[in-house]
Formats: C-alpha cells, sequence, structure tokens
C-alpha cells in the first residue's frame, strides 16, 4: 500500500516524531538572580496567582455535582477521489463537510447519603446546516438527545450494589481486547475510533464483593441491547437491499450474566472471568418473501477469560485471553457492515487473544501497541462444498498509539496507527489537544485511511478526514 | 534538597524537637536525616488538600509573576504509612478540579527498598476501569515522572536513600530574614545515573528544619529549576512550608504546591488505600467524610 493518503500518514507521523525530538532539545536555562523573590503569601491569595483575576464565584453547592461540557464539532472528508470497487467499476467521494453539531455532555454525580450513590450522564446533540443527520433530516435541524449512565449505587461493609444503566469493562488491552464484548457500540461516523467512545450503557445489576486482597464483580443484564445499525446518511451508511430493523422482543425474555474475579500482586494484575452472552452484533437473514424487513438474529455464547497485566519498570504489558463457545461463525470486526455477511449460519467455538504493551518513555511521551488476533477453531466442519467463511485463519487487527505531552500537559500531540492483521487496511490519525485554561479546550484529527478490497473500509479508501472540536467544561 | 521536600505534600519539620543549641551541633548528615524522620512521621495517616497552580513566568526587579493565567489543579490526598519504620507510604490523591478532570484518582505504593518498583493505579470514567500505571521506580534509569503534569516531579519528592550521597555544609547565611544552613548534596556514581541532577544546594531553616531554597544543578552546573518555600506555620504541632514553587529555569514554567489544609494524625483504615477507593465512588466519599470527620 503506497497510496498518497498512505504516504500522507506516514509522513505525519514522521513529522510528529521529529517535532518531538526537536522539543526536547534543551535551551540555555534562565540564570536567575540569587535574591530573586516574591510576595511572602506566594501560592494563595496574594496577587501573583490572583492577578488574573476574577475569584471564582462559588454558586449553590449542588452544582458541584454537575459536570458539563458543551462543543462544537466541524468533521469532513478533504480528499476529492474516486474509490475503485473493481475493474471498471469505481465511484467519485467529493469533499465535503459530514459533521457540524453542537453537543452538550451533562454527568451529574452525588453521594447524597452514606454509602449512597447517585450517578448520571447524558447528551444532547444539535445537528446544523451540512451535518449528515442534516441532510438525513431533510434540511431541518436535528437534535437527539440521549442518557448514558443511570445508576444507584448502594456501599455497605465489603459489598457494592449498582443497579441502572452503566457499562462493564474486562480485559487490559486499551482499544481491543477480545474480553471488552459485554457492552454493545455504536461507531456512527469516523470521528469515532476509540472503543471508549463508542461503548453504550445497558441496564445492569452489578455486585462487587471486596474481599481480603481481591476482588468478585458480578453483573446480571437483564435487557441486553444489540449494536444499533449505521444511521443513514453517516459514513457507515450503505443502502442496504432490505432495512435493516432492531431486534424484536416480543415475549422472548433473556438476558445475560457474567462474573470476574480479580487479584492484584506486586507489579501484576491477574483476573478470570466467566460470563453467559449474546453477540452484539445482530445476523441479519433475507425477508422470507423477499422484501420488506430483514430478519434480526440474536445468538447466544459462552465466554471464558483471564487477563493479566505486568508493570517491568516503565513497560507495562498487558494479555487477554477468550475462549466463546457458540458465536457465529461469520461476523465482522467493523461493526454495522454485518448486514452484508455471508448468510452462513453456524456456530463454532472461537479462541482470541489480544496483547500488549505500554511504554512510557519519559515524563512526556508514551507509546502503546495492542494486538488483537482470533481464530475459528474446526473451520471446515458443517460447511457445504465450496462455502468459505469471511474470516479464514488468523484474523484480527492491531493498534499503535503515541502520545507526547508538552507545556505540562496543556498540549498532548497524539498519533495512532491502526489496521488488520491482512494488510487490507490502515487508519492513521493525528491528533492535537490543546486546553486554554481550565474551561475551554481544542480538539484537532487529521485521518488517513487506505484500504484494498480485501477491507470493508474498502469504501473509504484514500480518504483524507480533517476535523476540529471547541469545548468549554464547566 | 528537593526530594524532601514535596512528599504527600509535606515540607514539614516536625516538632522543632530540638532546641537551637542542639541543631547547631548537628553535621550535615544529621540535618538530613532530621528531615527525614520528621517527614516520615507527618506523612504518616495524613489527609490533605492541595492546589497545583502552573504557568509561564517571568522576572521583573527580580520579582517573580506569572505571564499568563495559571492552570489550576485541587486535589485531596490521603497517606499512610506501612512497613516496619513506615518507610513505605500507600496514598491515593482524587481530583476535585478543574472540572473535565473530576473524579480522576491515582493509588500509588511507594517502597523505601530501592530494589522494589513503586506501584500506580490510575482510574479514569472513560476507561471504565481502574489500570495499572507503568510508571517505574525513582531508581529506574529513567526519567522521573511529574505530578499530574506539573514541574514536580517524583525524584523532587523522593526520600531516603542518603547514603547514596555526599552531603557538605557549605554555609550558614540567610534567606529570606531566616538563619539557614546551606547544604550541598553531591549523588555517588550509582545514584547519578539515576538523577536529573548533578547536584542541589539547599538552604534550610536552621530553626524550623524547612528548606527555604533549593538550587538544582544539571551534569554541566548549570542551574535548571529552583524550588523556593514560603508560608512557613505550624500546622497540627508542625513546620510546614504551605507554599512551595518550583520553577523551571529551562521551560521558564513553575508550579506551585499550596497546601490549603493539612491534618496528620488521621486513622486511615487500610482498606481505604486500595483500588475499591478508585472505582467505588460511594464507599470513597463515606469514607472520605469519616477522615474528614476525625478532624473537627
Amino acid at each position: 500500500m503506497s497510496s498518497p493518503s498512505h504516504l500522507f500518514a506516514s509522513g505525519v507521523l514522521v513529522a510528529l516524531l521529529m517535532a518531538t525530538a526537536s522539543a526536547q532539545q534543551d535551551d540555555q536555562p534562565l540564570v536567575l538572580d540569587p535574591d530573586v523573590s516574591f510576595d511572602q503569601d506566594f501560592g494563595f491569595d496574594d496577587d501573583l496567582f490572583n492577578a488574573f483575576g476574577d475569584e471564582e464565584d462559588s454558586g449553590p453547592d449542588w452544582l458541584d455535582d454537575f459536570t458539563v461540557r458543551i462543543s462544537q464539532q466541524f468533521f469532513g472528508q478533504a480528499n476529492n477521489h474516486s474509490v475503485d470497487l473493481a475493474p471498471g467499476f469505481s465511484f467519485p467521494r467529493e469533499a465535503e463537510l459530514e459533521n457540524n453539531r453542537l453537543g452538550i455532555n451533562v454527568r451529574y454525580q452525588n453521594a447524597f447519603a452514606p454509602g449512597w450513590l447517585l450517578q448520571a450522564s447524558g447528551q444532547a446533540r444539535f445537528y446544523w446546516n451540512d451535518d449528515y443527520e442534516y441532510e438525513a433530516n431533510h434540511g431541518r435541524i436535528d437534535v437527539e438527545y440521549r442518557i448514558n449512565e443511570f445508576f444507584l449505587q448502594r456501599s455497605f461493609g465489603n459489598e457494592s450494589v449498582k443497579v441502572g444503566n452503566q457499562t462493564v469493562v474486562w480485559g487490559e488491552t486499551v482499544g481491543n481486547s477480545v474480553l471488552d464484548v459485554i457492552n454493545h457500540i455504536e461507531f456512527r461516523d469516523l470521528t469515532i475510533i476509540d472503543i471508549e467512545d463508542a461503548r453504550r450503557n445497558q441496564f445492569m445489576v452489578v455486585w462487587d464483593h471486596f474481599g481480603e486482597g481481591s476482588t468478585w464483580s458480578t453483573f446480571l443484564n437483564l435487557y441486553p441491547e444489540f449494536n444499533p445499525a449505521p444511521v443513514r446518511g453517516s459514513p457507515f451508511f450503505f443502502e442496504p437491499p432490505f432495512n435493516l430493523p432492531d431486534y424484536v422482543r416480543g415475549d422472548d425474555r433473556f438476558f445475560e450474566i457474567g462474573t470476574q474475579w480479580r487479584k492484584s500482586l506486586e507489579l501484576t494484575d491477574i483476573s478470570f472471568m466467566a460470563a453467559y452472552l449474546y453477540e452484539n452484533q445482530l445476523r441479519y437473514e433475507d425477508p422470507i418473501d423477499g422484501m420488506g424487513n430483514a430478519i434480526p438474529k440474536k445468538n447466544d455464547f459462552v465466554l471464558l477469560g483471564f487477563s493479566a497485566n505486568r508493570a517491568i519498570g516503565r513497560l507495562l504489558l498487558n494479555f487477554d485471553l477468550a475462549f466463546s463457545h457458540d458465536v457465529l461463525a461469520d461476523s465482522f470486526n467493523i461493526p454495522g457492515t454485518a448486514a452484508l455477511a455471508s448468510p452462513l449460519d453456524l456456530k463454532k467455538d472461537r479462541i482470541g487473544t489480544s496483547f500488549g504493551f505500554e511504554y512510557a518513555v519519559d515524563n512526556e511521551q508514551s507509546v502503546s501497541l495492542g494486538i488483537q488476533a482470533q481464530k475459528v477453531l474446526d473451520e471446515d466442519e458443517g460447511l457445504l462444498p465450496g462455502q468459505t467463511l469471511v474470516n479464514e485463519g488468523l484474523f484480527g487487527s492491531w493498534l499503535v498509539r503515541y502520545s507526547n505531552t508538552l507545556l505540562n500537559s496543556d498540549l498532548t500531540l497524539s498519533s495512532t496507527l491502526q489496521g488488520d492483521l491482512e494488510g487490507d487496511s490502515l487508519l492513521a490519525m493525528l491528533g492535537v489537544d490543546y486546553t486554554l485554561n481550565d474551561n475551554w479546550s481544542v480538539n484537532a484529527q487529521i485521518i488517513s485511511i487506505t484500504a484494498n478490497s480485501g477491507s470493508p473500509l474498502l469504501f473509504f479508501d484514500e480518504d483524507l478526514r480533517l476535523g476540529a472540536t471547541i469545548s468549554y467544561a464547566f | 534538597m528537593v526530594r524532601q521536600v514535596v512528599l504527600t505534600g509535606l515540607s514539614v519539620f516536625a516538632l522543632a524537637l530540638s532546641g537551637l543549641g542542639l541543631a547547631q551541633d548537628l553535621t550535615p548528615i544529621e540535618i538530613m536525616e532530621r528531615m527525614e524522620d520528621n517527614q516520615r512521621a507527618t506523612s504518616n495517616s495524613a489527609l490533605s488538600k492541595m492546589q497545583i497552580s502552573t504557568c509561564r513566568f517571568g522576572v521583573k526587579d527580580s520579582r517573580i509573576t506569572c505571564a499568563e493565567r495559571p492552570r489550576i489543579k485541587l486535589m485531596e490526598s490521603v497517606g499512610k504509612g506501612y512497613g516496619a519504620l513506615l518507610r513505605d507510604t500507600r496514598s491515593v490523591s482524587i481530583l476535585l478540579e478543574p472540572a473535565a478532570e473530576r473524579g480522576i484518582g491515582m493509588l500509588t505504593y511507594a517502597y523505601d527498598d530501592a530494589t522494589r518498583d513503586n506501584e500506580s493505579w490510575l482510574y479514569l470514567s472513560a476507561l471504565g476501569r481502574v489500570k495499572r500505571i507503568a510508571s517505574g521506580s525513582d531508581d529506574d534509569e529513567t526519567e522521573p515522572g511529574s505530578l499530574f503534569g506539573s514541574e514536580f516531579t517524583t525524584e523532587d519528592m523522593d526520600t531516603g536513600k542518603l547514603e547514596e550521597y555526599s552531603i557538605n555544609l557549605l554555609e550558614e547565611s540567610n534567606q529570606g530574614g531566616r538563619d539557614v544552613w546551606v547544604v550541598e548534596m553531591i549523588p555517588n556514581e550509582d545514584r547519578a545515573r539515576k538523577s536529573r541532577y548533578s547536584r542541589t544546594v539547599n538552604y534550610i531553616d536552621k530553626e524550623r528544619f524547612v528548606p527555604l531554597r533549593v538550587e538544582m544543578y544539571d551534569q554541566y552546573d548549570k542551574e535548571v529549576k529552583r524550588m523556593l518555600g514560603s508560608r512557613v506555620e505550624m500546622m497540627n504541632g508542625i513546620w510546614v512550608s504551605r507554599s512551595i514553587t518550583m520553577m523551571n529555569l529551562v521551560s521558564n514554567r513553575l508550579s506551585n504546591m499550596a497546601f490549603l489544609e493539612m491534618h496528620t494524625g488521621i486513622e486511615v483504615p487500610d482498606e481505604f488505600l486500595t483500588q475499591r477507593t478508585l472505582t467505588d465512588a460511594a464507599f470513597r466519599e463515606t469514607e472520605l467524610e469519616k477522615l474528614r470527620s476525625q478532624i473537627q
């Protein structure tokens, strides 16, 4: 792969590294007078730190329980090009603005009585002119609200019980753990490439038992949810041959349950887990009469897992292992596109691992690598002559992150490279986060995508995506 | 010596247990040992609230001023000593401000034994779980980490291992109207490989045993950082430098650590200094209330 966007991605990475090296070269230190001084009350209520103003108006105490972030985002595809889907067949990709939206995120946390806590978070989105949601809403401003977390917690003795909307995260590898499968996810658009931002909350009961040196954590999900289909108009949306409806529950009662045992030893954390789950991605079958809605099918499976980490100086090693019994043989790594999968309806066992490391180069720089690899066991069993699995042999993905913080963490430069093990796709991101003050911050991203016909990201091949977000938090 | 100044927020010298007459007889290493002993006594079972302010600074007419509005972090910290001599420390720090970072917590187990790596865990709500941090030990041959992005590093907050230094009394002088010893600390060969400083010069209040100024020099013997202590007050029977400022003379940025509250002799349950405090906010807030109630 040596497309212009790929070269660009490599270029920005090299540029970032060079900038880092340059920034780290020592300047001549300031020569300070021996008797340099300042006010006696330096650091408290002296004029050094109050010179800029404005004593905070503390306001009512109950407001302290709220954290609010307001952000405006612009994001778009900047490279005019065409994508070759097959010899002689290509389609144009025009530069266009995709996101023009205002977001309001509110978080509330209140320990209102001894041992009790109420926590909630929610978001509102306002889609302005030229946002794909605006277009999908027939050229009208669209507004969307969503409750994320909403749970009540009671802690007593060695126990803690949380009831309500929440997430449960397993696994040590950040970004692509094979054990991070409990929450359903939504990658609505390419501004979200981190799994942490894509996880969605579910209504669960979580019971933690904090024992002597170890912890049991058990969850019961009485209302398992599934990855939502891509929103019409979003970059991940492709006109399917049939509508992709949500799962219709009717009288169908089903649940998920799982438990994890975790222990911290010196320089090592280990955990074992077992769960009965439903795959987050629904499988769609063609409608019986060949028209109308596709038929969503859910699939239950059993997960057994182990995870561990090990700190060695500034190096942290991560390891996750997952054995999944009775998963559907064909499933894609990228959510939303499974609707395009072949109609193979076969249950298999799968073994997977994710592992990697994080290394703190120095005070400011860190590098991490994560590799996820999975394999379907007894691949050929149950296949008809001529049938093949979508994922044959070893399949998975890798992820490299680099970050460099400057100006006492006010400025963070980061770079992410992400691809699949087969080498069919590469996603490169360069990000800049700058904190102007305690309230204002700015983020900018450049994302370059390269993919060939072996990857579902083919439709984004040679995309160059630029975006910026300005946020105000209080 | 700056590394003794800031541990869990303490640049403290307890007790004023010796009179000035006795203190005058101390050798340089005894002065430092006294600092260490007092420091450990005060870092054990402590609850404190600190404000770390960071800005780019300028100097005009020998006065230091921030050249921009400082970035301010407010945090609450609880610490306790462990081991036979209470030389190991477990501490948990929770950020209260700014709003965007509220609730971020860090649990640290620091070991006095040079062969044991310190351990840290961080809880970030975005990750949804506790995450071990690859921070290493102060004794690794690596650059020391900083405290919440400030100019204070783990090396600045380190204690112990005095035997790894050559300690000399340079002179007796005056700093800000206080009589001080000027003590130079030069790391030995082993220590020098682990330190970013070739030597430090410490101005120590003779009466209160509080460092009022520390100069840190690089391998070319250029002063690269300077620490200044002020607002020395008696708190809970202990002399404390409540305002400590670390100036980075290379980047022209400074961080000030202000101890808004500090209470020692608090009965801290062992369970509080575990990962549960990071993840279980109901437990954390309940236990913090109990700790605060001991103060009143």
